[in-house]
């Protein structure tokens, strides 16, 4: 069980000259201070997967760091099956996994030597690294490559070997931040039948994404944040029937939503 | 932590560029170019001191004799017949002649009589070129035999021709050691080219130990990893450090070695004689002084590097940072600047005159403790702010 509930975070403009038009109208600008994320909160249960939706620049990201403890929030409590992710973030490390479309590999090291690399900062005995990777080389289809340099592997390579790694430790919960964003077709397929693997083993994910579409096939719950706030938070078949069933309205209705501001100017 | 320097070092091994820029350039490329420079010069001398001077003597009616010893030798000189009006200038700068004598009327052996005579010598001295010394080897022989002629006709002897001859010698008696001789000389030098060696080897390594994670996208995974900041940091930082100091320690054996096996005969003698000079302490404690700087070098070029936001920004910050460690050990090679007063407490310079010091086997040892604890402590207190630095999240997130 993870619970989030009424997250800040904000960071210093250096120079607040150099804003552009758009961003000097973000009603989350005060003064030198651009408030990124306001208020947000949202839960999610043993193997259910949350979809966490919201425009460029809503505070997704910054929302998964803080979860994954990249971030220190300024107010909010973060709990991962009752621990204080906020106090003890060595613990709650361990518990999370994390990825993102961004995230890269060690070129000069391997596949399997960038996995075991992480499994060994999470403390996890060799041999055990060794029977997990194999496990998961059989499931990910990892083998013909394992042992080949990270530099010269194709996208799908990189995902395959970036979600090893991510799940080495056996978190008790996957963050994932745009997993599918640049990636092909093959390597999205990979990422999503990683999700749902993880669902059938009742491990909760928590991804940001902004294809409607997975969320209608993997979700359980749907969050919205738009200008820091959470303006949706309840599951898929209710964030369906706010229009219908039909997922794209929906999503525009949750964001014409009250965010408490005045002028609500929603740019997508 | 070592699992992370074991880490990063193994990733370090595997970079050609490093391997190139740490191991491959000092060890081949350097002692190539000095090779190549010695034998292009050694060449250019070879070619001054053997090619056949065309010249021209004037008035040679008057020095009959010189001018046969000039024909005498063809294999060193060759003769051109020039219109005496002619300007020399010109000559000499169209490339008819090498080199024209003039010498003046009333040359002879008369000197008592006559006085001191000037011959003149034209030639364009402005490149490499032996013609003062190739002429003078002829012309030594009548200076001699003028010499004599004179003292004969005064009737002096010996003692007294060599009293005439220098009145009074002021002979040197240098109280300094060849040690401290060449210490001073090549002492100086030493600090400059390590610092500038270990800065140049860890500046490599530290730009992809923390731009290059950066810019990669593994830095937010690493530090979302369940192992202390300090520990990451330290990782990285000796990674860093040891890169620095194999790079340093390769490149002056490196030149050690292949300046015995290049300098042969002779130079052995002076280069074993000048190691053998120096204790096994001395160079221990040289060594021992490189790793505070080291350190400093390191943590600086960590903080910069994690700083910026990808490995060309990284890289230009630590080219500007060459130019600050160049100018205080600058100072230490300056004359005048000993291991005395306010220099004590100047970092890095300290270390550089200290190392001098050290070389020239002139050391206040107890002044060492001094440098080696306070360099310690500024590099204690940059690895303490790069650890700061590291939990900065206006840093690692820019």
């Amino acid at each position: 069980m993870i619970e989030i509930s009424g997250l800040a975070k904000r960071f210093a403009v250096e120079n607040p000259k150099k804003l552009s038009e758009q961003e000097k109208k973000d009603p989350r600008l005060k003064g030198r201070f651009f408030n990124s994320v306001r208020d947000v909160s949202f839960s999610c249960g043993k193997g259910e997967v949350l979809g966490l939706l919201g425009p460029n620049g809503a505070g997704k990201t910054t929302t998964l760091r803080i979860l994954s403890t990249a971030l220190k929030p300024d107010s909010g409590s973060v709990s991962i099956e009752g621990e204080d992710v906020l106090a003890n973030p060595l613990i709650a490390r361990k518990k999370i996994g994390f990825l993102s479309s961004s995230t890269g590999l060690y070129g000069r090291l391997s596949g399997r030597e960038n996995i075991a690399y992480f499994g060994e900062l999470h403390g996890i005995d060799k041999k055990v690294i060794a029977e997990r990777i194999d496990e998961m080389a059989d499931l990910l289809d990892m083998h013909s490559f394992l042992d080949r340099r990270a530099e010269n592997f194709s996208s799908g390579m990189k995902q395959k070997t970036s979600i090893a790694r991510a799940v080495i430790h056996e978190p008790a919960l996957v963050v994932l931040d745009e997993p599918t964003t640049g990636l092909d077709i093959m390597a999205t397929g990979t990422v999503m039948e990683f999700i749902q693997r993880l669902k059938n083993k009742g491990t909760p994910v928590i991804f940001s994404t902004h294809h409607l579409d997975e969320v209608q096939l993997l979700c359980d719950r749907v969050t919205v944040i738009n200008q820091g706030k959470t303006v949706f938070n309840d599951t898929l078949s209710n964030f369906g029937a706010l229009s219908d069933g039909q997922m794209h309205q929906s999503f525009l209705k949750t964001l014409s939503m009250d965010t408490g501001d005045a002028d609500n100017v929603v740019n997508l | 932590m070592w699992l992370i320097f074991k880490k990063e070092f193994k990733e370090l091994l595997r970079d050609k560029k490093t391997i190139i820029f740490m191991i491959g350039l000092p060890l081949l490329f350097f002692p190539l170019i000095f090779g190549a420079v010695i034998f292009f010069m050694s060449n250019a001398a070879d070619k001054a001191e053997n090619e056949i001077l065309k010249y021209a003597i004037v008035g040679e009616a008057f020095a009959p004799e010189m001018a046969a010893q000039f024909s005498a030798q063809p294999d060193k000189f060759e003769r051109v017949d020039i219109d005496n009006s002619i300007d020399y200038k010109a000559l000499i700068k169209s490339e008819t002649v090498d080199f024209v004598l003039v010498v003046p009327e009333g040359f002879n052996s008369e000197v008592l009589t006559s006085g001191q005579h000037t011959l003149n010598l034209y030639l364009n001295d402005a490149g490499l070129n032996r013609v003062v010394g190739r002429v003078s080897e002829i012309v030594d022989v009548y200076i001699d035999e003028f010499q004599s002629t004179a003292f004969a006709q005064l009737g002096l002897n010996e003692d007294q021709q060599a009293a005439l001859l220098a009145p009074i010698v002021l002979e040197k008696q240098n109280v300094a050691d060849d040690r401290e001789v060449w210490g001073e000389r090549i002492g100086g030098m030493l600090p400059y080219i390590i610092f500038i060696l270990c800065l140049q080897g860890a500046m490599a390594p530290a730009a992809d130990l923390g731009a290059g994670e950066k810019e990669r996208g593994t830095l937010e995974t690493l530090l979302i990893s369940p192992m202390d900041r300090y520990k990451l940091v330290l990782g990285k930082f000796f990674t860093i450090s040891c890169a620095g100091l194999i790079t340093a320690l390769i490149t002056v054996s490196s030149m050690a070695m292949w300046g015995i096996v290049l300098s042969q005969g002779m130079a052995i003698e002076f280069v074993v004689e000048i190691m053998s000079m120096i204790g096994i302490i001395d160079f221990v404690l040289i060594f021992l002084m490189l790793i505070p700087v080291v350190a400093i070098f390191a943590a600086v070029l960590l903080s910069l590097s994690i700083y910026a936001r990808s490995f060309k920004e990284a890289q230009s910050y630590m080219g500007s940072l060459i130019m600050v460690v160049i100018f205080p050990v600058i100072i230490a090679l300056m004359p005048g600047v000993e291991l005395k007063g306010g220099w004590v407490w100047v970092p890095l310079t300290n270390v550089a005159l200290a190392m001098k010091e050290l070389f020239k086997g002139t050391m206040d040892y107890f002044a060492l403790f001094g440098i080696f604890t306070s360099t310690a402590v500024i590099a204690g207190a940059l690895i303490a702010f790069c650890v700061h630095w590291f939990n900065k999240e206006k840093v690692l997130f820019r």
